[in-house]
């Protein structure tokens, strides 16, 4: 059964900007990777599943029930996480957290400390003098701590370092095992590959691929940064039949679809100071997997 | 229809603001009252002689010699009227565009809460605020009153000249709130919610100063609000009043129809 229903979602900005028929559905207890690059439209198709904005054409709807018009109720069940964190400047962040727990009026707070000890989190300073990953660890906790059983996530780790990018991986795994739906819009790869089941990549306000996590694995190819000791060797190395992606001074970038023992057995032929695999964005591995047609 | 958690985080918000505008009413109330001498005129009435013109503009010319007239005249034309209406144009802000503006709003719309109930209790919070200052002016010249000249105070009209004054402040605020739901970012919201009530106030001013200015009162809704009227119990002083408050509570109504419909970029 599908949990949130996106059907046709178009809103125009002009000058290309907005979304364009956008559909797509998310099961339950899917959790869905939501990618593409800045201003491709993915906030604003998320304020549109939050009900901040009305639909010019097609709807959006949570548990059936339309995200404009109903968006009280369905909030009861949704936790989110804004792109742009802003919080009552003048709180602190337990007060923040306290007054947000009775606003909506969430029973108990038991699940507010768990949260906080999760992210080592002792939110006892004024929110304007929080750090940016102090703000992003609060906005967390507020997105999570009324066991919401829908997530809308949006860069959800965006400020984090990364032992706690980890931290928030492991409870999200930990919540999809509880079977919540989540949408989560990341830049990356290695959080998008531990926990979606699905990923769709929007471009221009389109959607232009869906698929699944493990197809997308399959599909990925590697890169290799290789330094040699000069560049001679540099430029000997290049025609040793590899697929180079690029050149500079004494460093070679090499593209690997399957076969690594080829590079290996080339790199004890020279004379090899460092290797490094750079990190690679969700978008370059759906690029090279849709052959550049994104 | 209310959420009393935010509501209480209003006034939380609010109080500081509603302190120092008590402050500067009890400063002026203490300061012009003991200026009142009804055997050899006051103070006042000499600058009234010396500068008719710019009296006049801020009201400041006295039906009868009697003290509320006095009160009337001289906490009535200006200072009731500016002060009240600069802390609705500083907590309307603060109440709804100001969340909008730095994104603090999706908090207040991303639970359970229907964005009408955000905005009726944000305008509760402004309406007990705007409620508060009144009342407190209402006691401080009643006791400012009756310890420098016992007896001398009409209180019951002074009280129908401050629920009078009461109307107008409702309905400034409700133009105040009115912008601040209408304007996503707080410098446009300040800009039509300030300046909207004081161009209206500065078009009083000019009607009040002279002869060939004077139908410019048909032009500002502060012409409304008549507190010698109210004094000597013209029924058109009533209407203006009933007008005032209809109208406030019209501009509340569609504050909340504006905010509960419009997009929100946050």
């Amino acid at each position: 059964m599908s949990i949130i229903e996106i059907k046709g979602l178009t809103r125009d900005y002009g000058k290309g900007r907005g979304v364009f028929d956008l559909s797509f559905s998310i099961e339950e207890g899917e959790v869905f990777g939501f990618l593409g690059p800045n201003g491709a439209g993915k906030t604003t198709t998320i304020r549109h599943i939050m009900g901040f904005l009305k639909p010019e054409k097609g709807s959006c709807s949570i548990h059936g029930l339309d995200c404009w018009r109903d968006s009280a109720s369905i909030q009861q069940s949704v936790g989110y996480i804004p792109g742009e964190i802003a919080f009552f400047d003048d709180m602190t962040g337990s007060e923040f957290l306290s007054f947000l727990a009775r606003y909506r009026k969430t029973k108990s707070n038991g699940r507010m400390q768990e949260l906080l000890d999760r992210f080592e989190l002792y939110p006892k300073s004024k929110i304007r003098k929080m750090s940016k990953g102090m703000k992003q660890k609060v906005g967390i906790v507020a997105a999570f701590m009324h066991d919401p059983s829908v997530l809308i996530l949006d860069e959800p780790t965006s400020g984090l370092d990364p032992l706690m990018q980890n931290r928030f991986v492991e409870l999200i795994l930990q919540e999809k095992a509880r079977g919540k739906t989540i949408l989560m819009s990341s830049h990356i790869f290695e959080e998008v590959e531990r926990t979606c089941h699905r990923v769709a990549i929007i471009k221009q306000g389109r959607l232009v691929a869906t698929d699944s996590v493990d197809a997308l694995k399959a599909a990925q190819v590697k890169k290799y940064v290789i330094t040699l000791e000069n560049e001679e060797s540099a430029a000997a190395f290049v025609n040793e039949g590899l697929n180079i992606a690029s050149v500079s001074q004494n460093s070679v970038t090499v593209i690997v679809q399957n076969d690594i023992k080829e590079l290996i057995a080339v790199m004890n032929r020279y004379p090899v100071t460092n290797i490094s695999a750079p990190h690679q964005s969700l978008e370059e591995v759906f690029m090279q997997y849709y052959g550049g047609n994104i | 229809m209310i959420n009393f958690t935010l509501y209480k985080r209003g006034m939380q918000g609010s109080w500081k603001t509603l302190l120092i505008f008590a402050a500067v009413l009890a400063m002026y109330f203490a300061i012009i009252i003991s200026m009142f001498n009804p055997e050899i005129g006051s103070a006042l009435e000499e600058f009234a002689k010396a500068m008719p013109e710019l009296m006049a503009m801020v009201g400041m010319t006295p039906a009868s010699a009697e003290l509320i007239s006095f009160m009337s005249a001289y906490l009535y034309g200006f200072i009731m009227l500016v002060f009240p209406m600069i802390f609705s144009i500083i907590i309307a802000n603060k109440l709804i565009a100001s969340h909008v503006d730095k994104g603090s709003m999706t908090y207040l719309v991303a639970a359970p809460v229907k964005r009408s109930t955000v905005v009726f209790t944000q305008m509760k919070v402004l309406c007990t605020g705007l409620f508060a200052l009144v009342l407190f002016a209402t006691v401080l010249g009643i006791v400012v009153c009756e310890i420098s000249f016992p007896g001398e105070l009409d209180i019951v009209r002074f009280a129908l000249l401050n629920a009078g004054v009461l109307c107008l402040q409702l309905f400034i605020s409700g133009i105040c709130f009115l912008a601040s739901c209408v304007f996503n970012e707080s410098k446009y919201a300040v800009s039509a919610g300030a300046g909207i009530p004081a161009l209206a106030f500065i078009i009083q001013m000019l009607a009040n100063a002279g002869q060939d200015l004077e139908k410019f009162k048909y032009a500002t809704f502060f012409t409304l609000f008549n507190p010698d009227g109210i004094i000597a119990g013209e029924a058109s002083a009533y209407l203006g009043m009933a007008i005032l408050l209809v109208g406030a509570i019209a501009l509340f109504a569609l504050s909340i129809i504006v905010f509960s419909r419009k997009d929100l970029h946050i």
